[in-house]
């Protein structure tokens, strides 16, 4: 710079570029056999203006901007050249590379300037040079060094695109250019004729227009540079491959190929990019194996798009994927001699044996590990897409689609005896039918054969746009043979019965499990309880679920959760409850469901353990309607748990059938206002303290105002039968609460009170009385139900529940006696200790359950005896009004008192015992 | 004289060692004052302040005052001191005894032995040298019973809480149970021969007092009912305050194994330092955590519990005796 400075006038405010200029012409003069860079940009420049006009300039500017910037980059280099300074000269090389993809993109050509060229062969050279010189080697800093070898491969590499073009300049480094420009206007109409000839170039791009159209298209821009700056290249191999098309060889292919392949997930590679150059690939591939070699590299290309595991494959992406997996199909159809295999290494040769090669060939890929992936991929859009948009709906539509694709993949399988791989594709299958009912299946089917016809008029504009774009070069011609367009069953069971008995046959242990729980759903879902129910118990399911993974175990609690709507459909009320209670012990439904995160506020997750569990997550139009879900599970607790209240009121804690019904029940007892019932829960307690009273109408009213009725196919059906249910429940419950208020109670009456039939309520009350639950008999001639009073009194009640605590607390000092005696010893206590805890532990449970027998004895006799002594009593109870009461009273309990004392007894005695043991052990 | 001597000698003594108290005199004014006040605010439970005289091994009980409902306030609490001292300060004027010797409150069930008996009569005690408690049940009273129970709490076990360590060592060496916290005080009711002359004119010719028919009621069930719960309860504080201890002699258990660990590590390491010529290390080490001794839980708590449990058995036993009596008295009379 400071030699320009002399030369130019000094003081003067000369502009840069002048400088510059002139330090150019300097440094071409010392560098002989190069052509200054600033020839070229004369010659470009002198032909629109030399004097370098502002406005003339605003016209051109980018690409001018970008020339210079260039050149200026250029200059640099040879600056740093002459100290030999690598690592600016290393810095200027990236530089130039990147200004290289402005100005292609500036310039709208697909030629590589002449300056980068020259820039190039001028590097080259003067690495030669360094490397060559070894003292000069020697004497560089540790960071130069370093930056030249660095420099050395990258320029090795970066050479290697562009060898024709250095090749050709170093043959003639002068008239370079104006050959170029003539042969860049040549090349420019060719290619853009090409294009016109072929519009359906399906990889990226027709003409510049159309990509710059598409560009808008894209979803971000740097991609979309990405893109351009490739479909330029892409072109650039068309024009190698093109031009004379006779010449391109299975080798040249090959080459082309396994270069591309090798850049495969390396930085900088354009995954895009790579899509495009192999897709251009297939289209010029010589052998129909090859083709398919390429076309699965392709799919895999495409799976490569989107790197991160949460974000989804673009849909278009998808498509197209799906698309080349049925061109597979078809050249697999076709030609039945080539096998897909992934298991043995293959011959790096085998695709070259053409279509009339009669051996089997062998080309490597996994088409089961294709259709997993690309269903993944779908499922995970679906995961992705916010449902209650238009995208989501479109998305879905997309589906059947795939299910074609599954379904050819499963039929070719299945010809090649592969029927392993088979039933996977089947469950596949399995896994996008099970959840519909044959309403949406019927939906799905419609809409498949609707776009069936559409889509021969929309896909016929794209299908043979496939094929043609393949036309011209036409080496392999693949005729769509597999069949384009969905064929489903009438009826979603046949269709669920003919895979899911494949997958029995063949499956593997998950693929069985998964296919026998879809399997249970489905059934579940079309009200088959009974086939559900068997299927599970014989599969033995709920022991090993555990142990599966946890898609598995996802699946399970949906197929639980759909039973158990079903048994309530079926108005099998303790099934239903059994079904579903386990999944609301934890309040964790949504967890468990997988559908939709839950914050837990006690302990935070980890982001780790987030993203995770938002993976598991179902698609929206999967999901069981959790309210739904919900009313029915607390509907069959209230049913179950009502009468169960009111027939153990003194021990209430003793039987609890459903603890997440007590919970929400205690939590509503406390409220101390209740307003109208605003959710699920509200409605429940609301009719569950109307039933409590015994009025079934006032709970059935309520609980027909819950709108996720609506939900239920068979809204009539099912709600008559839970009227029903109601009804006979309330009836119970109306026995267990009041019963001790009647002497008798007269048929009649029950009737008018619950609108039951004689019948029904006849045999309710009858099946009370058989399981002791209600003591009474009948009277047949008055129509009467006449109770007996047996029940303990509350003093009675109350002695049993002192004799648990009093058995509680004796344990409690076993136990503590226990280790005190072991409490001694030395080193081994824990051991010993947690030994003693099991002990004491089984021993309390043990000894509770005795315990329990011997209350339930003592009862027992002493309910006996009374009745005995009642019966007794009331013959002549005439005799003696008021004394009967009291005697009555008084055996009863002397009877429970002895036995229940005798007990107490030996317990105190023992305390009493280990008390003097311990002062003994203190002593 | 020499016997005169000694006698003053004897005195002397006597002043100095506080001859022990044997009897509660109440006046039946005082009685029926405690009884009118306990009864009619029957389910809530009252109190009220006694006053009279300390004489001798004879504290005898003058008159009394009720205190107003106390609630949970300190201010309230505040304004029951004034009304304490103001009340006292009339009696004085109208030249009533106003010496406090304790107080009077209600109980239900006989529930009276609660950690709070406690502390108040631990600060009665120290303002008055002798002081006693009455404790009036009016449920059991209409049973046709006088529930009046007099009582204190005996010396060992106030020195044991003023030093406030009830650990199963020192209970030991003060041979302390349960049994010994509160001593029953007889009760003997005096009245002026004015009154008892008046009291004899009033009675009634006829051999069966109100008193009587209440004895004679058959419906025993509320009231064991109500003692059944009660044990209840107490168990389960029972059962808790035994984890307690249970949770305490495993952490015990535990740091005897530590020590013992810590103690075999210490010997042999002083072996190795004995025969290395060195001089061993203490066997002790007081900074060390596994030193630090567990604190035992108090075992007040559980005596009382212990104490409570007693009462409502006596009481069910007391009962259910009567009752049998009685249905056994029925049972006689509709044979005959």
């Amino acid at each position: 710079m400071a030699a320009s400075r002399f030369w130019t006038t000094p003081g003067s405010d000369s502009e840069e570029e002048d400088s510059d200029y002139d330090e150019e012409i300097e440094n071409g003069g010392e560098n002989a056999d190069e052509p200054t860079p600033n020839r070229y940009l004369r010659g470009n420049n002198a032909s629109d203006s030399d004097d370098s006009d502002g406005q003339k300039r605003v016209v051109r500017s980018a690409k001018d901007k970008r020339f210079e910037e260039m050149s200026a980059t250029v200059d640099q280099m040879k600056n740093a050249m002459k100290i030999n300074d690598w690592v600016s000269l290393q810095e200027s090389f990236d530089k130039i590379n990147k200004q290289l993809e402005k100005v292609m993109r500036v310039t709208e050509s697909e030629k590589v300037p002449s300056l980068y060229i020259k820039a190039l062969v001028m590097l080259e050279d003067f690495l030669n040079q360094a490397m060559g010189n070894k003292d000069a080697r020697k004497k560089m800093s540790s960071s130069n060094a370093k930056a030249l070898n660095s420099m050395k491969q990258k320029l090795k590499k970066n050479n290697k695109q562009y060898e024709d073009l250095i090749n050709k300049y170093r043959e003639h480094p002068e008239s370079e250019e104006e050959k170029d420009e003539d042969e860049e206007d040549e090349e420019e109409e060719e290619t853009d004729s090409e294009i016109e000839e072929d519009p359906s170039k399906i990889v990226m791009s027709g003409t510049e227009d159309e990509e710059d159209e598409e560009e808008d298209d894209r979803d971000n821009l740097t991609e979309a540079g990405w893109e351009r700056k490739m479909s330029k290249r892409d072109k650039l191999m068309d024009k190698q491959f093109m031009k004379d098309p006779s010449e391109i060889t299975w080798d040249t292919v090959n080459k082309k190929f396994k270069e591309v392949v090798a850049a495969r997930g390396r930085k900088g590679t354009g995954r895009f990019e790579q899509v495009e150059q192999l897709t251009f690939l297939t289209k010029v591939a010589k052998t129909p194996a090859q083709k398919l070699e390429i076309l699965f590299s392709v799919v895999s290309a495409q799976f490569d798009v989107n790197p991160g595991l949460s974000g989804h494959m673009p849909i278009n992406v998808w498509k197209k994927c799906v698309q080349n997996m049925f061109v597979i199909l078809d050249i697999l159809v076709q030609y039945s001699n080539i096998v897909v295999d992934d298991m043995v290494e293959i011959d790096e040769n085998e695709s070259q044996k053409g279509a009339d090669y009669n051996g089997t060939i062998r080309v490597w890929g996994n088409l089961v590990a294709f259709l997993e992936r690309i269903d993944a991929e779908f499922f995970k859009s679906l995961q992705c897409i916010d449902p209650h948009t238009r995208e989501y709906v479109e998305r879905l539509r997309d589906e059947p689609m795939f299910l074609v694709l599954a379904q050819n993949v499963q039929d070719y399988l299945e010809r090649k005896g592969d029927f392993k791989a088979a039933s996977k594709v089947a469950l596949r299958r399995v896994e996008l039918i099970y959840y519909k009912p044959q309403e949406v299946y019927d939906a799905m089917r419609k809409l498949a054969e609707q776009s069936e016809d559409g889509h021969t008029g929309g896909e016929s504009g794209e299908e043979p746009r496939i094929e043609e774009s393949r036309g011209p070069p036409a080496f392999i011609v693949v005729q769509e043979i597999v069949p384009r367009k969905p064929t489903f069953p009438e009826n979603s069971r046949t269709l669920m019965d003919i895979l899911v008995s494949l997958i029995y046959k063949y499956g593997d242990e998950r693929t069985k499990a998964r296919a026998m729980l879809c399997d249970i759903y489905h059934h579940a879902l079309l009200d088959e309880f009974s086939t559900s129910r068997d299927l599970l118990l014989m599969s033995h399911l709920q022991d090993s679920i555990q142990h599966m993974d946890i898609s598995t175990q996802i699946l399970f609690n949906r197929a639980m959760a759909q039973l158990g709507l079903c048994a309530f459909r079926n108005g099998l009320v303790t099934e239903g409850h059994s079904c579903l209670s386990e999944l609301y012990t934890g309040g964790r439904v949504k967890e468990l469901l997988a559908q939709g995160v839950v914050q837990n506020r006690f302990h935070e997750k980890t982001p780790e353990q987030e993203r995770l569990e938002r993976r598991r997550q179902m698609p929206y139009h999967m999901h069981i309607n959790l309210e739904l879900l919900e009313a029915v599970h607390l509907i069959c607790a209230m049913l179950l748990e009502v009468p169960n209240i009111a027939a153990n009121v003194y021990d209430a804690k003793r039987k609890v059938i459903s603890k997440a019904y007590r919970k929400v029940l205690e939590a509503s007892e406390k409220q101390t206002f209740t307003g109208p019932p605003e959710n699920v829960k509200d409605h429940v307690m609301a009719a569950t303290r109307a039933l409590m009273k015994g009025d079934f109408q006032k709970a059935f009213d309520v609980i027909t105002s819950l709108d996720v009725w609506k939900l239920l196919r068979n809204r009539e059906n099912v709600l008559d039968m839970l009227k029903v249910k109601i009804k006979e429940e309330a009836l119970r419950t109306y026995l267990f609460t009041y019963y001790s208020s009647y002497d008798s109670l007269s048929l009649d009456q029950l009737t008018k009170l619950f609108d039951l039939s004689e019948a029904q309520i006849h045999s309710i009350v009858s099946k009370m009385m058989i399981n002791e639950e209600l003591h009474a008999n009948w009277d047949q001639p008055t129509g009467c139900i006449v109770f007996h009073d047996v029940g303990p009194t509350r003093l009675q009640a109350l002695a049993f529940q002192l004799t648990e605590k009093l058995s509680i607390l004796a344990e409690s000092n076993e136990r503590a006696i226990e280790a005190r005696i072991g409490g001694g010893g030395g080193l081994d206590l824990p051991l010993r200790r947690r030994d003693n805890q099991d002990y004491a532990a089984g021993t309390s449970a043990g000894g509770r359950w005795q315990d329990n027998l011997s209350f339930g004895q003592g009862r027992q006799g002493g309910s006996t005896g009374r009745t005995g002594y009642s019966s007794g009593g009331r013959a002549f109870a005439f005799n003696q009004a008021a004394g009967g009461g009291y005697s009555r009273d008084r055996t009863g309990y002397r009877g429970t008192g002895h036995s229940s004392r005798a007990v107490r007894g030996s317990q105190m005695d023992s305390s009493t015992r280990m008390v003097s043991l311990n002062r003994g052990l203190r002593a | 004289m020499a016997n005169m001597a000694r006698s003053f000698l004897q005195v002397a003594a006597t002043e100095e060692v506080a001859s022990p108290l044997r009897v509660v005199q109440i006046e039946g004014l005082v009685i029926l004052k405690i009884i009118k006040h306990c009864k009619e605010f029957s389910p809530a439970l009252v109190t009220g302040q006694l006053l009279g005289l300390d004489v001798g091994s004879v504290l005898e009980v003058t008159n009394c005052f009720p205190f107003p409902i106390r609630e949970e306030d300190e201010e309230i609490e505040a304004e029951g001191a004034n009304y304490q001292l103001e009340m006292m300060r009339c009696l004085r004027e109208v030249n009533v005894d106003n010496n406090t010797v304790g107080w009077y409150q209600s109980t239900l069930l006989g529930s009276y032995q609660t950690v709070e008996l406690i502390e108040t009569f631990m600060n009665y005690q120290e303002n008055i040298r002798r002081c006693v408690c009455i404790i009036y049940d009016p449920s059991k009273s209409n049973q046709g019973v006088l529930a009046l129970k007099a009582l204190k709490l005996s010396d060992s076990f106030m020195e044991l809480y003023r030093n406030n360590n009830f650990t199963g060592e020192k209970l030991r060496e003060k041979n302390l149970s349960w049994v010994d916290i509160f001593e029953e005080i007889p009760i003997k009711v005096s009245n002026s021969a004015l009154i008892s002359a008046f009291m004899t004119e009033l009675e009634a010719d006829s051999p069966v007092t109100q008193c009587d028919y209440d004895r004679l009621k058959l419906s025993t069930n509320p009231f064991l009912e109500r003692n059944v719960e009660f044990l209840i309860e107490c168990m389960d504080d029972l059962s808790m305050d035994q984890q307690k201890f249970q949770y305490y002699y495993r952490n015990l258990s535990r740091q005897q194994a530590q020590q013992q660990a810590w103690l075999q590590k210490r010997r042999a390491e002083n072996m190795a330092r004995r025969a290395a010529g060195e001089d061993p290390l203490p066997e002790e080490d007081p900074s060390n955590p596994i030193f630090k001794p567990v604190p035992e839980p108090s075992r007040l708590d559980s005596f009382l519990i212990t104490n409570q449990i007693s009462n409502y058995c006596n009481q069910i036993n007391g009962v259910a005796g009567q009752s049998f009596c009685r249905l056994y008295l029925m049972k006689g009379l509709h044979e005959n």
